[in-house]
């Protein structure tokens, strides 16, 4: 199995992230009151791990992937019920491609891999409602 | 008629002499064999096998602090409903941490958890010392102090803590499992209230 590179993951990473600030615009529009809040918070701080991720794909002198102008949503989005079940869906992919980062081996890497698999695990767990045994890794 | 020396007489002088040649020639048993002394006892376990021992106590550690606050004798954590989900997490996670721990047939099992009264919010693998397992049924132990929500929130902490720790000194598909545990322990802060 080839050795995953750090530039790979991270752009793994930006990519999980693009689709998170799309999906998140679609899910806020259903969403009101203290849930709109949170999910407004939850598109700064990936909006904010995005431009981090870009700088440290530049620092690694790699090309950060520009974001896609549209993704396709994995299932229809027309209530609050399922914007937070999108929510937490696009938080899954995220702490996916940050689990990725944790198999580098740079230690410091492997840190922030695993620091952000926390945030996004978090933001899962409150649009699910429950948590996980495993997040990030398959079922 | 030349004389015949006995079989059992030539393989004993066989056995005493080698020895003696290899010492006059400077060399120790091993030299003679690849590899470390065969008869300098059981090597020691690889770094990952250690690691992987402390990970799995740690993890007994928390389970039976669950158990303690579901227990009828500790209702300060909160209601079962709540906690019991939790609890059936770090089972999973027990079961893939021993899934993971490849042991040789006879070697020792993993080292038994603390006792509840003995888990501190710090992990480490001092806390996975079978020493600290206090006696049980013993007239002056003492009770073992309340499992508060809090307690388990510091214990859930300690443990992603921990983990994340532990990334750096293990293989790439270990320290994937252990960051997914450490993502895990951090939901169940934030669901204990923290």
């Amino acid at each position: 199995m080839a050795a995953i590179t750090a530039v790979s993951a991270l752009a793994a990473a930006l990519a999980a992230q693009d689709a998170a600030i799309f999906g998140y615009g679609v899910a806020g529009a259903h969403l009101t009151g203290s849930r709109q809040d949170a999910a407004e918070q939850d598109w700064v701080a990936h909006n904010k791990a995005r431009d981090t991720l870009t700088a440290m794909i530049s620092q690694l002198g790699g090309q950060p992937v520009a974001a896609q102008a549209f993704y396709q949503l994995p299932f229809p989005v027309q209530d609050a019920t399922s914007a937070m079940a999108l929510a937490a869906y696009l938080e899954d992919g995220v702490t996916r491609a940050y689990l990725g980062i944790v198999a580098v081996s740079n230690q410091r890497l492997r840190d922030f891999g695993a620091v952000a698999m926390q945030s996004s695990a978090g933001r899962a767990a409150y649009w699910r409602g429950s948590t996980q045994a495993f997040p990030g890794l398959d079922p | 008629m030349p004389d015949i020396v006995p079989r059992r007489r030539l393989l004993l002088a066989s056995a005493t002499t080698l020895p003696l040649l290899l010492a006059t020639a400077g060399c120790r048993s091993s030299d003679a064999f690849t590899g470390p002394d065969p008869l300098a006892g059981r090597p020691r376990p690889a770094p990952d096998v250690v690691t992987l021992q402390a990970v799995i106590a740690s993890e007994q550690n928390l389970i039976e602090l669950y158990r303690t606050a579901l227990s009828g004798d500790s209702a300060a954590a909160g209601p079962a409903q709540e906690l019991k989900p939790l609890l059936a997490q770090h089972e999973q996670h027990l079961t893939q941490l021993r899934a993971r721990l490849i042991q040789p047939p006879g070697t020792a099992s993993a080292p038994a958890s603390a006792s509840p009264a003995s888990a501190s919010p710090s992990v480490s693998p001092a806390s996975a010392s079978p020493a600290s397992v206090s006696p049980s049924g013993s007239a002056s132990a003492a009770a073992p102090a309340p499992v508060t929500l809090a307690r388990l929130r510091a214990a859930e902490g300690a443990s992603a803590a921990g983990l994340v720790r532990r990334l750096a000194t293990v293989e790439p598909a270990l320290a994937q499992l252990f960051a997914s545990i450490a993502a895990c322990d951090a939901t169940h802060v934030t669901a204990l209230g923290g």
